[in-house]
């Protein structure tokens, strides 16, 4: 598919051939440094007095290269299609291939970053078991209960906040546990599920 | 078994012949029994027409001992034997006694229960439902196209329940079955020492 450019967008880019092909190598990185860790003002300033153009123009170049290889990556296009909607551009054959390079280089690392931005349900992390046999309570003095008590840890987000459970079940409900999700793995052997897998690219 | 001096007391009004006739006797100590298995605090569990002659503070005082001893013995898993020689020692005749043995025989299971649910501890999974997803793609990200579980544990703390949600991916969840396979597999081993 081919990545529709507004207007304002083609502006932005268009400062881009005015400068050599190793400086948008450059703005390149910047860009890539932006999308990990967020803006820093001081580098436009810097790069503006360097190469003797306005700060507005860097960083509308700038935001310009990231818009475009984040909707690349977002939508996993192919050389050809990334190549035809750059075309569109009318550079050079030379910022061309540095704009492709940038982008086969850093799709996947992109694509991380962005799945960060998705709201998140609690994922697995780890479980920790352990038998124990409660032998007496308060009100009753001579009791043999065997319990499995686990630690469930779950990441919250993708930064990493763990959240912990501690839980408790008996022997048969643990094998209940075991039945319902073994079959829970093999749903997604089933051919109904490969099909869909296959099919939906 | 310790009994407390008023426990005492009242166990001995109620083995007292002059005190609870034949007839009154079993009525008693079935109204006990069901006082603590059933009733919930009914306050007219005692209002028996059978027992209407009697002076009520006197049957309390019976009412609060006799809970009192089968509540003991439950705790200590007391055999026939021990329940036998209190009882004697507190004047019961044999009859009484065989009466009130019987009746505690055929309640102990669920007093043991009810007993046992008194009590703290983490939260008690009771079950667990499960839901394959397939991501295409959100918000931020085309063409994700990744299967994933979302699983849910129904757990229970103290009669409030509460659902566990999280996602997590087909290896992650082999690695939990996996997990909870040797968990049931050192529950079996212990059970064979």
């Amino acid at each position: 598919m081919l990545l529709v450019l507004t207007e304002e967008h083609r502006e932005h880019l268009s400062m881009l051939p005015q400068v050599e092909p190793s400086v948008v190598g450059e703005f390149g990185r910047i860009a890539l440094e932006f999308l990990r860790r967020g803006t820093s003002p001081k580098i436009y300033e810097g790069a503006a007095r360097k190469l003797g153009v306005s700060v507005e123009a860097v960083q509308q170049g700038v935001e310009g290269l990231m818009f475009l290889l984040m909707e690349s990556s977002k939508h996993t296009i192919s050389e050809v299609d990334f190549m035809d909607s750059v075309l569109i551009l009318g550079f050079g054959e030379e910022l061309n291939q540095v704009l492709l390079q940038l982008y086969q280089d850093n799709k996947v690392q992109i694509r991380r970053i962005l799945s960060q931005l998705i709201p998140s349900q609690p994922a697995f992390h780890q479980l920790e078991w352990r038998l124990d046999v409660q032998l007496a309570s308060r009100s009753l003095r001579q009791r043999l209960v065997p319990t499995v008590t686990m630690r469930l840890m779950l990441s919250e987000s993708e930064e990493g906040q763990r959240s912990t459970r501690v839980l408790q079940t008996d022997p048969s409900t643990l094998l209940h546990l075991i039945s319902t999700l073994e079959a829970a793995l093999a749903a997604v052997k089933t051919s109904h599920s490969r099909r869909i897998l296959r099919n939906i690219k | 078994m310790e009994l407390s001096e008023s426990v005492q007391k009242g166990l001995q009004s109620l083995g007292d012949q002059t005190v609870l006739d034949r007839c009154s006797f079993p009525v008693v100590v079935d109204a006990c029994f069901r006082s603590l298995l059933f009733s919930r605090g009914d306050p007219a569990v005692l209002d028996l027409p059978e027992l209407k002659h009697l002076d009520k503070i006197l049957l309390k005082q019976i009412h609060a001992a006799a809970t009192t001893f089968i509540l003991e013995a439950v705790k200590h898993n007391a055999d026939k034997s021990t329940i036998s020689f209190s009882l004697e020692e507190l004047t019961f005749n044999t009859e009484r006694i065989e009466t009130f043995y019987t009746t505690f025989q055929k309640h102990k299971k669920d007093l043991e229960l009810i007993l046992s649910s008194i009590g703290r501890g983490p939260a008690h999974i009771k079950d667990v439902s499960w839901r394959l997803q397939y991501q295409m793609k959100n918000g931020q990200l085309d063409k994700v196209n990744e299967p994933f579980y979302l699983i849910s544990l129904s757990t229970e703390t103290g009669g409030a329940s509460e659902d566990v949600d999280f996602s997590c991916t087909a290896e992650q969840l082999q690695d939990l079955v996996g997990k909870l396979k040797d968990a049931a597999k050192s529950v079996e081993k212990a059970s064979q020492v």
